[in-house]
């Protein structure tokens, strides 16, 4: 179980020396806590406190690693049920599923790993792709290798015989793919096969018995790197194994389910997948495999997943830019506030809510309000004017009036020599006063 | 190897809220919805029953809305020229509740009158039986003055009257307490500012029985994470006994992707978003099916397609696993 | 650039500007003195001047409404000179000076078996050193040395050159009785180095006091306390203005001003002149010179401590947050500019980070709280608020920025408790009219800081304000009306008010309110949940600063401001700081300890992650979005509790 702060200051030498790099073993202890440090950074702790310290750090769910080729995608490691009580670490993989007997798979594979999408400045893409024999051990062969002449990444290998999983394993060198899978017949073969080459193996049964059995007995074989695929027929049994699986993991410590959990969204209906895909996301499957990867499907889901595994701990943002309220022209104001979402939506619901046009242009001060921005010195006239620049305010307005939130009436005379052509405006201190702010002054 | 579940047994539970009055209840409509009163995490069928299943509301207009996405203006065609017509469609699209939003103006440009919006109220009841939530146009001083006369010419219908939020509240609650019909409280995707909104409209003795929180949500890639976290925590502190936090919550679901560039767009966009329809069906389905999963009671929608995708997804979801 | 005449009634001649010069520059110039208690920002309106001839071009008009404006009002600090202008100046408002010496002046019991020849650093030794003869040609200065060696057996003992050019005259006008003012911080060590401060001719009586001052510069008050180091006894207790608060009333403001221009300079000169002329006044009290001072102790925030002596205090203020210097090496009366001797020790103690300074260090011992079994809060509500959780095993804390607002700053009737501040007031339930007691028996003329505490849970109980702080415009009272900035509460008609004016409380000032008291509750929930423990097992709260001298715990609580425990577990301490630095000035144990308590004590910073936030908004509500916190009030309300 995780230990507070307190409670491994109590186990740290609270000499308050600073060699860890902390101005104190209680801040120490703190970051230990939050795991933003490294036990290893105190050299004076003791071995007693170390075997403490290091079994409350052991992650409930294993982080497992699929590599090919310098490419790599991790799983596991999660250490909460909710994002917003940590926040979940490791992006779930997304994998195209293509079969042995399809035509073409070159082409196909190739325009799917070249997809990359711009979301708010991060090309996003599919993390690897699952092939699945359904002819023999030939045409697994076959189908691997032209996947591995279109694409580099990681991949899942799909057969529950033995024989054909080694011909495809034959094919790959020095990778560690994901084989699927073992089931109660076949796992002592597939255990062996993951042994031997170094790949994760996705763990198969009906039941939570099942699939716990089966993963203790594979652990006991010395194969380490398991990934579980729970029976996910229908939404709401998914969902209850899913939840079921993660909350043993963390609550219990059950270290037979402390493992990911791969997912088959796949639907002959591309829309029913997607709806599959987004349950997976949001509940806790650490590999996704696709069957429809068209880029209207796969771009909504990628930008499900970057939402979902953000980090609820940093201060919620919204992206600077330019927002249009109420329809703007050309001789509009321009109002300005910074990217801390609180203030931003209190800003941006009054100037709605004056029913008159704006650009707002909201800066990027770190996520900071007006005020606490201007005191840390995010949110000064080089930065507004900055953003000003950035996004091509001047292209977009004709009458240039800039107006300062009234509690940085100090930054007007500044601003004014960073925006020569701008008539500068000090607007309200309140966004409650906006709206006739706006009435009156604009 | 016998595995024992982990079952969450929560003290608390949330509020059953019905909406919509039929004739033996002093209202007009066909049929009630009543939505809340779960036990435990949405789905949790391992655990306790879930009493109902999240209800799907189609969001219509008082007058045709030119600034909607020319793919649900396609859709609708003519019949989005009148809303009880429109109302009637939706009904037929398989809608469990009807979302009226008011607007500001009139088709001519002019502002709204109290008796334009009584009277397309009136016509949307007389349209459908479907219990009708109502929104004013969003500005404080003219949904006090559309919704007041609206509340009192729908007496007994228990309409939800919304939107409440923290600078504005006290004239449409009090429009609910006289006319016997429930509010929505909308707050900035926070879980204490929803709290603190239920707390002041409780202090003024509208029972929660009559309230729905809406959390704000913001649409898939436009902040949805705040949104899907933030109705977690309302609901784990619901179940946890936080008797301010135990109201079932709405999503307006339809008005957060179709204001989307991804939704509202088709040309000059990139290649890399694929099929326009498809794509913004896809993101009005899956903001739902997203929010679904952290609590949502009643999700209000835009286009049928989604509707029909997000209502096949609840009844699977419904289905008690053997 | 073209050149502008400017004329202010109040300065003998005009002073010619360029184009683009703000109005406070040109008054500056001018000589005429405009007070800017936000330090130039355009956010407290108090700079307002009357254009009476040309125009100006303001920038910003914030806090003067449209009358004003067309009556010719402007902000000195928002207008910009285009063109020639006449300008009047009205009246500077006068700070009163708040009785704070009558008021606070507390027993002081001298620490039980005080030992200076144990414990303090400075002493006095009588030495008699043997003349020189022709025989004897050895120099003064050895001569001296050679003394303390045989008769005090101190061998490292440093001198300044200031003392060598007097040190002939002194021994020969004592005849060679000479007594020796010296300072060590060790004297169990006859090794280690010794500063002399001073001598006189002749020898003193062991008796005679010797002097030392223990000083607390706060952002708003400076205190100080002149001691005799013999018996350990407070001699004088002086308070003043901090002399910096016409350049800005918080440190963010104060350490923006002190980077422009001779800024620094000027923020250094007014706090020395406040200082000394609190040193003058304690002197003049027990008629004695400065220069018989020999030792000084201070405590202050980070930011006073840098502007004190000169060090560039900007990147207190800048992420990562990062002070010059926390532990100061010791300094000179001459280092600092002080007008104790020039060779006095002036010891400045050790802070902990850049908003967590020497005056909490300093409090942490005072209030006993490092040395405590039980699990303790200590808060000192100032401008900024520190807080300070732990026992003798930890200790952790925060700075909430809580602003000026209980200190009557950021609301527009609020003023400091000097004289006609309503400081006490009641509302009735019933006609929503108030009673008040006003500081000075004098008609109000606004309201201070434990006036607005109670006034705000007052028009809370009474139901003019719901939870939100949202005003119910419904009451049947003339006092509740819509002003200029939204709702608002008259307190007092102007044919009550000792300046004719309304004096009310706008939805704006409530707001600050509340923004204040959440971020101090905030402060001690996350001070709480960085460590794990409940509200519940704290055992005691210990108040302090100028804050804990007058507010009403429960009105307090019932705003949520402090947290609902048992009214037996809040003491109040008054201020701890200068009461840390007069144990420290005593006392050499004391002063380990401070630097012990810095050392150990753990800092978190609040703009790290959001949590934070969450603390914040969750007590921006009356008493707080959970009410099963606040019990009690839940009670007075009559609501039932919830589960």
């Amino acid at each position: 179980m995780a230990l507070s702060g307190i409670q491994i200051y109590k186990l740290l030498p609270q000499t308050n020396c600073k060699d860890c790099g902390f101005p104190t073993c209680l801040a120490f202890a703190m970051k230990l806590a939050a795991k933003q440090a490294e036990l290893s950074a105190c050299p004076h702790v003791s071995d007693e406190a170390q075997t403490q310290l290091a079994a409350s750090a052991r992650p409930p769910v294993r982080l497992v690693t699929l590599k090919a080729n310098g490419n790599e995608v991790k799983a596991g490691n999660e250490t909460v049920l909710f994002r917003h009580e940590k926040t979940f670490y490791h992006k779930p993989g997304l994998f195209a599923r293509v079969r042995d007997d399809a035509s073409d798979i070159g082409t196909t594979i190739a325009a799917a790993d070249a997809y990359a999408v711009n979301y708010v400045g991060m090309d996003l893409t599919l993390d690897g792709f699952a092939v699945e024999s359904t002819v023999d051990a030939a045409a697994f062969e076959a189908a691997i290798g032209a996947v591995r002449s279109a694409s580099q990444r990681p991949l899942i290998l799909i057969s529950r015989d033995p024989a054909v999983m080694e011909a495809g394993l034959k094919a790959l060198d020095g990778e560690a793919p994901l084989i699927y899978g073992a089931d109660a017949d076949n796992w002592q073969a597939m255990a062996g096969l993951a042994k031997q080459y170094g790949a994760a193996l996705a763990v198969i049964a009906d039941s939570l018995d099942g699939l716990a059995e089966l993963a203790e007995q594979i652990a006991k074989t010395g194969v380490e790197n398991l990934v579980l695929h729970p029976a996910t027929e229908s939404l709401s049994k998914g969902l209850a194994l899913c939840t079921q699986i993660r909350r043993l993991a963390l609550k219990k410590n059950f270290q037979p389910l402390g493992y990911p959990i791969l997912a088959f969204p796949g639907h002959e209906d591309a829309g029913i997948e997607s709806v599959r895909a987004t349950q997976a996301i949001t509940k806790y499957a650490g590999f996704i495999v696709l069957d429809h990867y068209a880029p209207e499907y796969v771009y909504p889901l990628l930008v499900l997943r970057e939402n979902i595994y953000t980090d609820p701990q940093k201060p919620i943002q919204v992206q600077p830019g330019v927002y249009e309220i109420n329809d703007p022209k050309p001789e509009s104001p321009v109002m300005v506030t910074t990217n801390f979402s609180i203030t931003y939506f209190s800003v941006a619901n009054e100037v709605e809510g004056s029913g008159l046009p704006a650009w707002l242009l909201v800066t990027d001060a770190e996520g900071m309000s007006v005020l606490t921005a201007w005191a840390a010195g995010k949110f000064d006239a080089e930065r507004i004017a900055k953003s000003v620049k950035q996004f091509e305010l001047p292209d977009k307005v004709s009458k240039k009036v800039i107006v300062l939130p009234g509690h940085v009436a100090v930054l007007s005379g500044e601003l004014e020599e960073e925006l020569p052509d701008w008539e500068v405006r000090v607007g309200p201190r309140e966004a409650v006063d906006i709206p006739s702010f706006m009435k009156q002054a604009l | 190897m016998p595995v024992d579940i982990p079952k969450d047994k929560w003290p608390g539970e949330v509020r059953t809220v019905t909406l919509g009055a039929a004739a033996a209840n002093g209202g007009t409509r066909g049929s009630v919805v009543a939505v809340g009163g779960e036990k435990a995490l949405p789905f949790m069928h391992f655990e306790t029953d879930t009493p109902h299943r999240p209800a799907l509301a189609m969001e219509i207009m008082d007058r045709l809305p030119e600034d909607w996405s020319p793919l649900l203006l396609e859709f609708w065609g003519d019949t989005a020229k009148d809303p009880a017509v429109w109302a009637k469609a939706a009904e037929d699209a398989g809608a469990d509740l009807i979302q009226l939003q008011l607007s500001q103006t009139g088709a001519d440009g002019n502002p709204t009158t109290p008796d334009a919006a009584v009277a397309a109220v009136k016509s949307v009841l007389a349209a459908t039986g479907l219990p009708l939530i109502i929104f004013g146009p969003g500005q404080a001083d003219v949904d006090n003055e559309l919704l007041v006369p609206v509340a009192e010419a729908t007496k007994g219908e228990r309409v939800v009257l919304g939107l409440c939020e923290d600078k504005n509240y006290r004239t449409i609650v009090a429009a609910a307490l006289a006319n016997d019909h429930l509010v929505t409280a909308r707050t900035a995707m926070d879980v204490n500012l929803a709290k603190q909104l239920n707390i002041l409209i409780s202090d003024m003795g509208l029972p929660l029985e009559r309230v729905l929180m809406d959390p704000t949500t913001g649409a898939l890639g436009y902040g949805i994470e705040y949104g899907f976290s933030v109705m977690e925590r309302l609901r784990l502190a619901a179940l946890q006994g936080d008797a301010m936090t135990q109201l079932p919550m709405i999503v307006t679901v339809g008005y957060e992707t179709w204001k989307t560039k991804e939704s509202k767009v088709g040309q000059d966009v990139p290649g890399e978003w694929g099929n326009w329809l498809e794509r913004a069906i896809n993101w009005e389905t899956m903001t739902a099916m997203t929010l679904v999963e952290s609590g949502a009671d009643i999700v209000v929608l835009r286009h049928p397609e989604s509707m029909k995708r997000v209502r096949a997804a609840i009844d699977e979801l419904m289905t008690v696993p053997e | 650039m073209a050149d502008h005449l400017v004329r202010f009634d109040t300065a003998p001649a005009p002073v010619s500007v360029p184009t683009g010069t703000l109005l406070s520059d040109a008054a500056h110039r001018a000589g005429v003195d405009i007070q800017q208690p936000c330090g130039g920002q355009g956010r407290c309106g108090r700079c307002a001047v009357r254009i009476t001839d040309g125009t100006v071009r303001r920038r910003s008009t914030l806090r003067l409404s449209n009358e004003d404006v067309e009556a010719g009002y402007a902000l000195a600090c928002q207008s910009v000179i285009e063109a020639d202008v006449s300008i009047t100046v009205p009246p500077q408002e006068k700070i009163e000076r708040r009785l704070t010496t009558d008021r606070t002046a507390a027993e002081v019991q001298v620490p039980d078996s005080y030992d200076p020849a144990q414990v303090q650093t400075v002493r006095r030794v009588r030495l008699t050193v043997p003349p020189p003869s022709m025989d004897d040609q050895t120099d003064d200065w050895s001569r001296l040395q050679i003394a303390l060696r045989k008769q005090v057996r101190l061998t490292e003992v440093g001198i300044s050159v200031m003392q060598l050019r007097r040190l002939g005259h002194i021994l020969r006008k004592g005849e060679w009785d000479i007594t020796v003012i010296l300072d060590s911080q060790a004297w169990d060590c006859p090794d280690c180095p010794v500063r002399l401060i001073e001598f006189k001719p002749g020898l003193m009586e062991d008796r005679d006091p010797l002097w030392g001052v223990a000083i607390d510069i706060g952002t708003t008050t400076v205190s100080l306390w002149l001691v005799d180091l013999i018996s350990g006894e407070v001699r004088a207790q002086v308070a003043e203005y901090n002399g910096q608060i016409a350049r800005g009333e918080d440190v963010i403001s104060r350490i923006i001003y002190s980077s422009k221009g001779s800024g620094a300079e000027e923020l250094r000169d007014l706090v020395l002149s406040t200082i000394n002329g609190l040193l003058q006044s304690a002197c003049k009290q027990v008629k004695i010179d400065p220069h018989d001072v020999f030792k000084a102790t201070i405590a202050g925030n980070s930011t006073m401590i840098h502007l004190l002596l000169g060090i560039p205090a900007q990147t207190i203020r800048l992420s990562p947050f990062i002070t010059a210097v926390n532990h100061i090496p010791t300094l000179t009366g001459r280092d600092v500019g002080l007008d104790t001797h020039p060779d006095a020790t002036v010891d400045c103690l050790p802070g902990v980070a850049s908003y967590v300074g020497a005056d909490i260090t300093a409090g942490v011992l005072s209030s006993g709280l490092d040395d405590t079994e039980k699990v303790t809060i200590f808060i000192d509500v100032g401008t900024n608020g520190e807080i300070v959780l732990g026992n003798k095993e930890w200790l952790v804390t925060v700075a909430a920025s809580a602003g000026p607002a209980f200190e009557g700053g950021g609301v527009a009737d609020g003023m400091r408790a000097t004289r006609g501040a309503i400081e006490e007031i009641w509302v009735n339930g019933d006609t929503y009219d108030p009673s008040y007691r006003v500081v000075g028996s004098v008609k109000p003329r606004g309201i201070c800081g434990s006036g607005l505490i109670a006034l705000l849970a007052e028009l809370f109980l009474a139901g003019v304000i719901d939870k939100g702080g949202n005003f119910n415009t419904n009451l049947d009272t003339p006092r509740v009306r819509i002003g200029e900035h939204g709702p608002e509460y008259v307190i007092a008609w102007a044919s009550e008010s000792g300046h004719g004016r309304d004096i009310r409380l706008s939805h704006v000032d409530v707001d600050n309110l509340l923004r204040t008291k959440a971020a101090i509750y905030a402060g001690f929930t996350i001070l709480a949940d960085s460590v794990g423990i409940p509200f519940e097992a704290v055992e005691q709260v210990l108040v302090g600063g100028s804050f804990g001298k007058y507010i009403n715990v429960e009105k307090a609580i019932q705003l949520g401001l402090l947290p609902d425990l048992p009214w037996e577990n809040f003491y109040f301490l008054g201020n701890t700081a200068i009461r840390g630095a007069y144990q420290a000035l005593l006392d050499r144990h004391a002063r380990e300890r401070i630097k012990d308590i810095a050392n150990r004590m753990t800092y978190i910073e609040l703009s790290a992650d959001n949590t934070f936030y969450e603390a914040f908004t969750s007590a921006l509500f009356l008493p707080h979005t959970d009410l099963a916190r606040f019990p009690t009030v839940q009670a007075a309300l009559g609501a039932p509790i919830p589960q």
